[in-house]
């Protein structure tokens, strides 16, 4: 038999990102949040959203997470741990934000101790807006995110200067 | 005892040190005291048995008087005593600690210091409990000339920190750990598994909305405030509200009062059945907390239908309530409540009964009578070790005067009381929703408000789902207040956690914690594993080298 010389690469990546997709493990972080979106999220992760049908786990670890869903505005306390939180997980990685204050700083702008939103720290994949998002919008933003993976394309990332360049 | 000779007792033992006292509303006593006086004036109050330390709300009173003021406000029933200090704005303002008379002041007093700078002399730990490592020395943000830019962030620290714990093992928990759903920092000191020593650091949500409030107009604020915590979101909308309307003395209809106060129920059921669930979490009993999340969709159902809204309700407006309470709501609420009384008495026998459960929570983190009253806790926690505490009877505000509650206490003060202090509170709560949907009063839901409030200062107290909120409002004529204070309950409750965990298991502490069900997006409005530069500490790249140098090059 004739494989193509990059034939066993290829299919480990197809297998790969089969099992991505099946299988997003999440870990949660709160930069500042009022708390209203970590509910919310931990709603859908309950019977009655069950985001687990998609295979989605929130994981205690960012070693062993794949998303970070990131809640809240960012502190000036928070902000390091936030990175950190981050380039401990394995790549590749990404970023869910969920709530107006992560997109925008919300209410909290202008605040002494916020810097700011969350896509001044990290390059961001997805925005789920609402204060806080419904359940129903938050699986809907992970799915258009899944959805992006497995055609193997990634949202178009705003990287502002500054921001660490996603690998 | 009535509010009055409640006063007049409060005025009595203070009188040895007032420099004048005046009643401000007729619930309060206001009492000048010379600094040094204070712990001596502390001490009466407290060896009296007269209520509890509510808040310390440090204020600055601006470079014309060139004064701060520290306000001590002690709450004992509907009555509230406030000692207010003078000190000057200039070089180093200093008042004494009271936090070996009172263990709970000294968080409060941590917060007086690093957002005011009066140096408080005597209190265990001066460090900084909001404000971020990188925060300038010596820039204040409570102050009233603060500017943003004087905070420039400038390098932490890093001089290694020796003594707290002597040479014992430190095990640092959080901010972010699977038992935390929200960023705390706290250290343990353990000798094998049984802790010896404990400590915390808040901040990582501390957003700075008390300085906000006075960028904001009254109604803006209210949007602001209920932001400061998502689970409680209504008592701070309510709380402010009603020291608003007491300012602006504007009359709210009777039907308003009586929507606030059902909505306040709604929001205590999903308030406990969200805590029973994550407590139950990190008693490893994951069933439970799945039935209790799923449980509590019935309740969030009715909120969203009552107010169009799951999380933030946005139900209070100054003057009223937003939305009317028709008869198909009341059809839905009953028809709810049915089933939700059926699953929290469901609830109510497998907390009691579940013998695997019940190892985590018999006998664990018990707290006597005596300790509880001595740590100031407040809710749940200090009636599940037999503190009659209680804002909506002590104070009844709003409609608790006509649709009153009865309180539930226990007198055993471990876990289990307050899983079942909690879940009895459910069943009282039902019974008061049904009341209030049969019997609603006529009339309108909304009064015209005034945009500018009258110059004053009043304390609005309202019963949170995890204990008592404490608000204070100064307004000075204005579009905006003066000064807001909040002090929300679970910074009181801290301070007996930290304690209760001396003595016990290294693995009872997420139960503990769970057990005063903290919010910290409340009391901040944090592991770095501490910065020593001993060799020990690795950075990120040095580790990853470590790595590749030990396992050897990737094959």
């Amino acid at each position: 038999m004739n494989f193509p010389q990059n034939y066993v690469s290829q299919l480990m990546e197809k297998i790969t990102t089969w099992a991505r997709i099946n299988s997003p493990w999440a870990i949660h972080f709160n930069s500042g949040s009022c708390n209203g979106c970590d509910i919310e999220i931990l709603a859908t992760l309950t019977p009655r959203y069950d985001i687990e049908r998609f295979g989605i786990k929130l994981r205690g670890s960012p070693r062993h997470a794949d998303v970070l869903i990131c809640t809240g505005p960012v502190t000036r306390q928070a902000r390091e741990r936030l990175l950190r939180t981050y380039e401990q997980m394995p790549e590749p990685k990404f970023v869910v934000v969920v709530g107006s204050c992560g997109i925008s700083g919300g209410v909290f702008q202008g605040c002494y101790n916020v810097v700011g939103h969350i896509n001044e720290v990290l390059p961001v994949d997805a925005f789920i807006p609402g204060c806080p998002p419904r359940p129903e919008a938050i699986i809907d933003g992970i799915v258009k995110l899944l959805a992006h993976i497995q055609r193997g394309t990634r949202p178009a990332l705003v990287i502002k200067p500054g921001v660490q360049e996603a690998a | 005892m009535t509010t009055e000779t409640l006063l007049q007792r409060a005025g009595e033992l203070l009188a040895p040190f007032a420099k004048g006292a005046n009643n401000p509303e007729t619930n309060r006593l206001d009492v000048q005291i010379a600094a040094s006086d204070l712990p001596t004036a502390a001490s009466a109050l407290m060896n009296a048995s007269w209520g509890y330390l509510a808040a310390i709300t440090g204020m600055d009173l601006g470079t014309e008087a060139n004064e701060l003021e520290a306000l001590y406000h002690f709450c004992e029933g509907a009555a509230v005593t406030t000692l207010r200090i003078h000190l000057p704005r200039e070089g180093c303002p200093e008042i004494p600690s009271i936090s070996d008379q009172i263990p709970a002041a000294s968080f409060f007093e941590r917060e007086l210091g690093e957002m005011l700078g009066v140096t408080v002399v005597g209190t265990p730990d001066p460090t900084r409990l909001f404000l971020p490592d990188d925060w300038p020395v010596g820039i204040y943000p409570m102050r009233q000339d603060f500017k943003q830019e004087q905070a420039a962030a400038v390098e932490p620290d890093k001089t290694p920190e020796r003594g707290w714990a002597g040479n014992k093992f430190i095990v640092p928990i959080g901010p972010q750990h699977p038992a935390l759903k929200e960023p705390g920092h706290f250290e343990f000191s353990v000798d094998g598994e049984i802790i010896t020593g404990a400590r915390m650091r808040l901040g990582y949500v501390h957003r700075g909305i008390e300085k906000a409030t006075e960028a904001r107009n009254w109604i803006q604020n209210l949007y602001l405030l209920e932001r400061i915590c998502g689970i409680c979101s209504h008592t701070h909308t309510s709380a402010y509200s009603q020291g608003v309307e007491k300012l602006a003395q504007v009359e709210v209809p009777e039907r308003a009062l009586a929507i606030r106060e059902l909505v306040a129920g709604l929001e205590r059921i999903h308030s406990h059945l969200l805590w029973l669930g994550v407590a139950a979490h990190e008693a490893g009993f994951d069933t439970l907390f799945m039935y209790s999340w799923r449980d509590r969709e019935t309740v969030m159902n009715l909120l969203e239908e009552l107010t169009g809204n799951r999380v933030n309700y946005s139900i209070c407006v100054l003057g009223g309530v937003k939305h009317d309470i028709g008869a198909q709501h009341s059809v839905s609420i009953h028809k709810a409540l049915d089933y939700l009384e059926e699953r929290i008495r469901y609830y109510l026998d497998v907390a009691t009964t579940d013998s695997g459960f019940l190892q985590r929570t018999r006998g664990i983190g018990m707290m006597s009578l005596e300790e509880a009253k001595r740590f100031g806790t407040l809710g749940p926690v200090a009636r599940a070790s037999g503190v009659k505490r209680d804002v909506r009877l002590d104070a009844p505000y709003g409609a608790y005067k006509r649709y009153p509650v009865s309180i539930i206490t226990d007198d055993r003060g471990d876990m289990e009381a307050r899983f079942v202090v909690r879940m009895k509170e459910l069943l009282v709560t039902c019974f008061t929703i049904r009341t209030i949907v049969d019997n609603m009063p006529g009339g309108g839901i909304v009064t015209r408000f005034p945009r500018k409030i009258p110059a004053g200062e009043t304390v609005s107290r309202v019963e949170a789902p995890r204990g008592e909120a404490f608000y204070y409002i100064k307004s000075g004529g204005g579009e905006s207040p003066t000064r807001l204070k909040i002090r929300t309950p679970s910074i009181c409750n801290w301070t007996s956690v930290l304690n209760k965990a001396v003595g016990h298991q290294l693995a009872d502490v997420p139960m503990l914690i769970a057990g005063m069900d903290p919010c910290f997006s409340c009391n901040d409005r944090m592991v770095t594993v501490r910065r020593k530069s001993d060799s020990n500490t690795m950075t990120w790249s040095e580790l990853r080298e470590y790595g590749i140098k030990k396992y050897g090059p990737r094959k």
